[in-house]
């Protein structure tokens, strides 16, 4: 058997497929058609080997007079049937992907003549042996083949109920045997396509809702599929079937650009993965973004937002048009009465579940707010904008004069004031240029990636969700314009050099004075894009009863309106950044930072934490009913006492990352107990408790020991170290367990250390981002906290990096009072307190170095 | 040692047991499974079904054998087992640490 010229027979005769999968055929509409046409060939060249006159053999009866109209190749076969080799999927529609695979159908019609005395052969022994001819073949090549066998009759009757199968067929294309049967299934299926769009297209949307429920949508995905997600590869097959319904035509020049890049970008992944695999991730984007000839992989990222957004707008386009066709179709294709319009705004009326223009916004001198008023409108009113409206606007509409007429900020105000339904109609202002008339800075974020993967959401995108969400709080704050405009606004600095916050002030100063906002407004929009993730980080990140911590924020706030407008975008960013930005333990810190910040703000002092409420007062109690180390244990905190020594904080630390618990904070205290019987307790802050041991109050506790004897008062100071916690997983950690292994970890006898090591090479490292990590960087705040200076550490998580940080900080003579860890995604900020004085530089050097060295991970 | 498992069409059990006994190997383990391989389950090669997966029922053998016995096991497993056509299954081979025979508590070679 010849091969195909492209393709390559390896050693054991076994027909290659790899060269067609190399890049020799490279990227782009020429090579898919080249790599199809050798697939064409080849298979060509299987069904005229598999149809073999001498297989049929002769027959003794009458012979039927050949069918003059058919190829003689299928009468040669002697079939007097007809019977193709007919392509669907990407080879139908000559889009062949480097690692594809096959879609094919083996069609046939009439009566086969063949072996056997005068008795004709039954058509499926027939078919099925020169099936099994070409397929054999081609399950040996090593390409994955998706075949059917079918007589003309049975594929009609599949596609008049199988809405996949139905959709199939439209890409049919012969590939070798009887093309007049080719041709007239072709026909017959687009008819009957066309015939039952009343049942296919309801099941098409159907199909499509829940495949994006699944995947997602791939403008926003770190590493969406690239053919399955929404506004992918397989939504233009949705295009596609209601185009050919005759229902609506969305296959437009732009959309079928966007479609092509998305195809090229697909076939590179192929090339690189060196297989079939459809998902963009990470680790792929540089070599993809190279064989593109893009300048890196944001390029690449932001050309694929930009084309999935123009697919799945043009698929939500194509699906509310058979909508309204099938419910014209329920009418029996009458109209619905008078066509109805409803003014819902001045120049812009509702009619048939669209906002249009009223006529007599339809001038030759066009007002410039017009735009904002029809998007305004919709979104109060819940509807979208009609595709010629959007069109008119965009052809017709002037750029809004500088500064902003009254009636544009006022629509602007409502637009963004509209919750969840502006998302839809920003997104469709967008698509059709309207956006950066309004703003002309949005190019620039339009489709910019986010770098970190807590987030969901392009950054455009992402500041209109937040937008969206702010909406939930707007009676919380004094001015919610301000809460939209600065939710709008708060990452409008990404993607310029240097701090995103700082960056956007200036950006945003300058849409301000565009917008005609006053002076003191721009004031707070400035205040609110620079300090968006001041809350979030102080409460996370710093000792809240520092009353240094509170002046800090109150300085940075100002005023009570402010701290609500932070208060209300702080919730809104991070619910529209992704379910790893926020949690109840976080709403709850930033929620008391905010209470203590607004008495600081009223009276001039930051509410303090009462006596009695910080754990190690609550603890210091209950060190008198038992002996060394005592272990209190709660789902959401732990607390352990023990003789205070070098690496106690370590030891701890590590013992709960050994039982998967992930430390958010961490409070240390030394107690000083003079008497077994009645204890005065010093503990390192100012604060002091008398303790009466006689008393029955004590808390729950675990006593690791089965001693009870009394606090031996000249065993020297007790440390307490109270650590909230939280599982990773569901069900907790083993509490006996957990205190049996704190007991021996603070005692020496379990190597906190070694079992480390152990868990670390033991963990199972799932393929990841592919990010590389940023070196771990140290950044000391000297005054930012009372009698503490702050050493903040950013590094990459790592299994058991808390304890050796907390370790080489004791090591290094470094007396820790507190910890803050903040978890995002894949990195860490780490916030140290370290007691006594650290102006001399020195010493900061020496211990930066040690915690550089304790945060860089081994591998590097 | 190595552990020799094979995934088998139910119909060729009986030959491929003839052809392992014929070896010297007394003993197997052989369980009922489903699955399917690049046909994607489909029992004919003419007919096919777009869309549609199906599990197929297969024989999953295993035999512990020496090492230097396994090559030879794998073959007359392969060669048994082959009607060529689809969906005839897989032979793979995997290393084994230990053998312990329950009754005896002989270890290694020795409780093979």
């Amino acid at each position: 058997m010849r091969v195909a010229e492209g393709l390559a027979k390896t050693e054991g005769g076994r027909l290659s497929a790899g060269p067609l999968a190399t890049a020799s055929f490279g990227v782009g509409d020429v090579a898919r058609a080249q790599r199809s046409a050798a697939l064409d060939g080849w298979l060509g060249e299987l069904f005229a080997t598999a149809v073999e006159p001498g297989d049929a053999g002769a027959s003794e009866g009458p012979a039927a007079a050949p069918d003059q109209s058919r190829p003689s190749t299928v009468v040669g076969c002697g079939f007097g049937c007809g019977l193709a080799l007919i392509a669907v999927g990407g080879l139908g529609r000559r889009e062949c992907a480097p690692s594809g695979d096959v879609d094919l159908l083996l069609v046939y019609e009439g009566e086969a003549r063949g072996a056997g005395r005068g008795e004709p052969r039954p058509v499926a022994e027939s078919v099925a042996a020169v099936a099994e001819r070409i397929w054999y073949p081609i399950w040996d090549s090593g390409l994955t083949l998706d075949h059917s066998v079918r007589s003309y009759p049975e594929v009609l009757a599949v596609t008049a109920e199988d809405t996949k199968a139905a959709l199939g067929l439209l890409d049919a294309r012969h590939i070798a045997g009887d093309a007049q049967l080719t041709a007239k299934l072709r026909q017959a299926t687009l008819l009957q396509w066309r015939q039952r769009a009343r049942a296919h297209l309801p099941v098409l949307r159907d199909l499509a809702t829940r495949r994006w429920r699944a995947q997602g949508e791939l403008a926003f995905l770190l590493d969406g599929d690239i053919k399955e997600a929404r506004g992918g590869l397989r939504d233009v097959r949705v295009l596609r079937g209601v185009a050919f319904a005759q229902v609506a035509d969305s296959w437009r020049p732009p959309v079928r650009a966007a479609y092509t890049r998305l195809l090229d970008v697909r076939d590179c992944l192929h090339i690189v993965a060196g297989r079939r695999r459809d998902r963009l991730f990470a680790q792929d984007l540089d070599e993809v973004a190279a064989l593109l000839g893009l300048p890196g992989p944001d390029a690449l990222r932001r050309r694929v937002a930009d084309d999935a957004r123009a697919i799945a707008y043009a698929v939500d386009d194509s699906l509310r048009a058979a909508d309204r066709w099938l419910a014209a179709q329920r009418r029996g294709g009458r109209q619905r009465g008078r066509v109805v319009r409803t003014t819902v705004a001045p120049d812009v009326v509702a009619q048939d579940g669209e906002v249009v223009l009223a006529r007599a916004a339809v001038t030759p001198d066009v007002d410039p707010t017009l735009s904002l008023r029809v998007a305004a409108a919709a979104a109060l009113n819940g509807l979208r904008i009609s595709p010629g409206t959007l069109e008119w606007l965009a052809l017709r509409c002037p750029p809004l004069p500088r500064p902003w007429p009254p009636a544009a900020r006022t629509a602007f105000a409502q637009l963004l004031g509209t919750g969840p339904a502006l998302v839809s109609t920003w997104e469709a202002c967008d698509r059709y240029g309207l956006v950066t008339t309004w703003l002309p800075e949005w190019a620039r974020i339009r489709s910019a990636p986010q770098h970190n993967p807590v987030h969901r959401f392009t950054v455009d995108r992402h500041l209109i969700e937040t937008v969206a969400v702010a909406a939930r709080y707007a009676r919380e704050v004094a001015r919610p314009d301000l809460l939209f405009l600065g939710a709008l606004l708060h990452d409008i600095g990404k993607g310029l050099p240097g701090d995103h916050a700082a960056a956007g002030v200036e950006v945003a100063a300058s849409l301000t004075a565009a917008m005609g906002i006053s002076t003191s407004d721009a004031e707070v929009i400035g205040r609110l894009v620079r300090q968006h993730l001041l809350l979030p980080e102080v409460a996370t990140r710093r000792d809240l009863d520092d009353p240094q911590t509170i002046r800090h924020v109150a300085e940075a706030v100002r005023d009570e309106e402010t701290l609500d407008l932070l208060h209300a975008l702080c919730r809104a960013d991070a619910v529209a950044t992704g379910p790893g930005a926020w949690s109840a333990w976080k709403e709850r810190l930033v929620a008391d930072l905010v209470a203590r910040t607004r008495s600081a703000l009223r009276t001039g002092t930051p509410t303090a934490a009462a006596t009695g409420d910080r754990p190690v007062d609550r603890f210091a109690p209950v060190l008198a009913a038992g002996a060394l180390p005592a272990v209190e244990i709660y789902p959401d905190r732990v607390t352990v006492a023990a003789r205070d020594r070098l690496g106690l904080l370590a030891s701890v630390a590590g013992c709960l990352t050994l039982h998967r618990l992930d430390v958010v904070s961490a409070d240390t205290a030394t107690l000083d107990v003079v008497s077994a019987d009645t204890a005065t307790l010093d503990v390192a802050s100012d604060d002091t408790a008398t303790l009466d041991v006689a008393s029955d109050d004590t808390a729950t506790l675990d006593v690791a020991s089965d001693d009870n004897a009394t606090i031996d008062g000249d065993g020297g100071p007790v440390a307490v170290v109270a650590c909230r916690v939280q599982p990773r997983d569901a069900a907790g950690p083993d509490r006996r367990r957990l205190a049996h292994d704190l007991h021996r970890a603070v005692t020496g006898e379990l190597s906190v250390d070694e079992a480390l090591a152990a868990r670390a090479r033991s963990t199972v490292r799932l393929g990841g981002t592919g990010r590389e990590a940023a070196p771990p960087r140290v950044v000391w705040a000297v005054d930012q906290a009372t009698d503490a200076t702050i050493l903040e550490l950013r590094a990459a998580d790592d299994v058991g990096l808390l304890y050796r940080v907390a370790h080489a900080l004791e090591e290094a003579g470094a007396n820790v009072r507190a910890a803050r860890i903040s978890t995002l995604g894949p990195d860490v900020v780490d916030a140290f307190y370290l007691v006594g004085d650290w102006s001399d530089r020195s010493a900061r050097d020496r211990v930066e170095k040690a915690v550089l060295a304790a945060a860089t991970p081994a591998t590097a | 040692m190595k552990l020799v498992t094979a995934v088998i069409k139910p119909h060729q059990l009986d030959a491929v047991k003839e052809a392992l006994h014929a070896l010297g190997v007394t003993g197997m383990t052989v369980g009922e499974v489903q699955g399917y391989g690049r046909q994607k389950g489909h029992t004919e090669v003419y007919r096919g079904a777009e869309y549609t997966v199906e599990f197929l029922p297969k024989i999953r053998l295993e035999v512990l054998v020496d090492e230097i016995d396994a090559a030879k096991v794998v073959d007359a497993i392969v060669a048994a087992a082959r009607t060529g056509k689809i969906g005839d299954g897989k032979v793979w081979v995997t290393p084994v640490d230990e053998v312990v025979r329950v009754r005896t508590g002989e270890r290694g070679i020795d409780a093979i």
